[in-house]
């Protein structure tokens, strides 16, 4: 089932009280890709997945889900197209991981209809592709940290949307479960053909595994596209500003960020000396 | 074998699923057996003890002795009902806030809707002399109106746990400070009579709240698995419940107005019977790990324990007292232990 949705942003203004955290924001997302937005801490990259999730009113332009304004759709309906894990979500303490990943199915439940047999294997598809199914039966709050992601991961596949956003997922976790948890989303993304939205705060990392990049400045997007064409020292100058070189990694080829601080430069100070 | 593979991890998953239904289904149907013995024991002890078949046979209309009848239907049974139906009242309603603001504490108690209750009732009867119905009517004007202004001061553009909690527990200190003037203000026998209200007991109910309440009940706890279902998902967080497909704000707003309304009348019943809404909850879903938690469950528990304590408060010193005192009896060893528990798991609230 390749993502056949297509999503866009058209002049999307978002904010909080009485200032604006997005302005006039226009994109698309590339369907059955990986996007990554990056930016610096309130450069609004957060506020866009979430004005995209629905969590906050458009002020101005609109998210659009296959030709229609997603604020005008029943809720449900959007629901079963556009799943999201937020930044820090909470559970009640004494969640076992069946039951937070059998809540992802609630699109799916009507008013008054059971359960049944393809929730099963929704939930049970999920709990395979996260490598959680073993754990259904333990508390969610006596996990570790990564167990705890891809449980979480593992709930919002189970509401079974071709069209999943993710915001900082990989954040507080050790380096081994960010690279865990991206390649898990990349397995999705090559076995479902899902398109896959997130917020990444490791340039690297985000270099190497999105397929398309958002980089984001004061609310507005300075530059998107493949991280090889778009990601070059200039940019990440312009975005964090933060003077680095830019280089092939040895290993992916995709762009990797070497950032230029005051102190330790001594081999870059020799070449350009000599 | 016609049947279809199933993939191991949903065949896992289905069997997990299928022990917590089976386990909900088993305590729900204990607690609800639980609850009916308790009904009939507690009608059966008193001055006069009356077995238990008797008291059945007496309440469903064909007793062994003509003045069981009497005993039952005049004296004890109002009684039994009250402390039923009150008690899955609060359970139920301490049930949905604690959940809905994901803290323990959060219960109509600490909230403030019960101390709005106690101001309206204590200002209808040392200010304009309300009687009978007119004040179980305050308490339930003052129940909502404090609901309401919690919930207006508490909104910015969302509901935040904490915030309501806070709010909450201001606006219960102000009700309390003035239910503590109106009865300055009050002649000695008007106060001692709003003291005993304010203490809370299941005896003093009126045959028209109880109605109110079971009317309520009958509606709103069918409600629940419907209820249940949208709190299942809203106590994700607002962010995961929006994504899931639920209308937060809506929502919430029909979960709270069921609980204001079953607290209300609970408290106009039988006035602010204390820590019966706080415990009902928790105690229920420790003593079902293994099931699904339930609004259901919770509001037995609340019943369970106003029926005890009420039995206790009736028979265990020579002459009975309050429920609300046995109630606070417990429940204040119960809170501590809450506090104590959170700042171990460095969870403090």
């Amino acid at each position: 089932m390749t993502s056949s949705h297509s999503l866009e942003v058209a002049d999307l203004t978002l904010g909080y009280d009485d200032r604006n955290i997005v302005e006039r924001v226009t994109t698309t997302i590339p369907a059955g890709e990986i996007t990554a937005i990056i930016g610096a801490n309130a450069s609004g990259k957060s506020t866009l997945l979430r004005g995209v999730a629905r969590l906050l009113k458009p002020r101005n332009g609109s998210v659009i889900l296959d030709g229609k304004a997603v604020h005008d759709m029943r809720s449900l309906d959007v629901a079963k197209v556009i799943g999201l894990l937020p930044q820090s979500p909470v559970a009640p303490d004494s969640i076992t991981v069946g039951d937070l990943v059998s809540r992802g199915r609630y699109p799916h439940q009507g008013w008054f209809a059971r359960w049944n047999a393809e929730d099963d294997k929704a939930v049970g598809d999920a709990l395979e592709a996260t490598g959680t199914a073993e754990l259904v039966d333990r508390k969610l709050a006596e996990l570790s940290g990564g167990q705890r992601q891809r449980v979480w991961i593992a709930m919002a596949l189970a509401q079974g949307t071709d069209i999943l956003l993710l915001d900082e997922p990989t954040t507080y976790l050790d380096i081994n479960y960010q690279v865990e948890v991206l390649d898990l989303l990349t397995d999705l993304n090559r076995r479902s053909g899902a398109t896959i939205v997130m917020v990444l705060h490791e340039l690297n990392l985000a270099c190497r595994y999105a397929d398309h990049v958002v980089a984001m400045r004061s609310g507005g997007i300075v530059v998107e596209g493949r991280p090889n064409e778009v990601i070059t020292s200039d940019v990440v100058q312009e975005v964090f500003g933060l003077s680095c070189d830019v280089m092939p990694c040895p290993r992916s080829g995709t762009p990797m960020v070497i950032p230029l601080g005051r102190h330790h430069m001594a081999e870059r100070e020799a070449v350009r000396a000599g | 074998m016609t049947r279809t593979a199933i993939a191991p991890a949903a065949r896992s998953f289905r069997a997990h699923r299928r022990a917590r239904v089976r386990w909900g289904i088993a305590l729900s149907a204990g607690l609800a057996i639980a609850v009916v013995v308790i009904f009939v024991l507690s009608m059966s002890v008193g001055s006069v003890t009356v077995p238990p078949l008797d008291v059945v046979l007496a309440t469903i209309g064909s007793p062994t002795e003509k003045w069981h009848t009497f005993i039952i239907y005049e004296l004890r049974l109002p009684r039994a009902i009250t402390a039923v139906v009150v008690g899955l009242a609060l359970g139920a309603s301490g049930a949905i806030f604690q959940r809905l603001l994901r803290n323990p504490l959060a219960s109509p108690d600490f909230l403030g809707v019960s101390s709005g209750a106690n101001v309206a009732v204590v200002a209808g009867f040392v200010l304009w002399n309300l009687t009978g119905y007119q004040l179980s009517t305050a308490a339930i004007i003052g129940g909502f109106a404090t609901a309401i202004l919690i919930y207006v001061l508490a909104w910015r553009g969302t509901v935040s746990g904490y915030r309501f909690i806070l709010v909450g527990i201001g606006i219960s200190s102000l009700m309390a400070s003035a239910t503590s003037y109106l009865l300055t203000r009050a002649t000695i026998s008007d106060a001692k009579a709003a003291m005993s209200w304010l203490i809370g007991s299941v005896g003093m109910a009126k045959t028209s709240d109880i109605i109110a309440l079971a009317v309520a009940l009958v509606l709103l706890l069918p409600a629940s698995a419907f209820l249940g279902k949208r709190l299942r998902v809203l106590e994700l967080g607002d962010g995961t419940a929006t994504a899931l497909g639920a209308r937060v704000t809506l929502d919430r707003l029909l979960l709270m107005l069921a609980a204001v309304i079953l607290v209300a009348l609970a408290t106009a019943a039988a006035g602010p019977i204390a820590f019966v809404a706080l415990m009902a909850g928790p105690i229920a879903s420790r003593i079902s790990p293994r099931a699904d938690e339930s609004i259901f469950r919770a509001a037995c528990v609340g019943a369970l324990i106003v029926q005890l304590s009420d039995m206790t408060a009736q028979h265990l010193l020579a002459t009975p007292i309050s429920t609300g005192i046995v109630t606070g009896f417990v429940g204040a060893p119960y809170i501590a232990w809450i506090i104590i528990r959170a700042n171990k798991s460095g969870a403090a609230g």
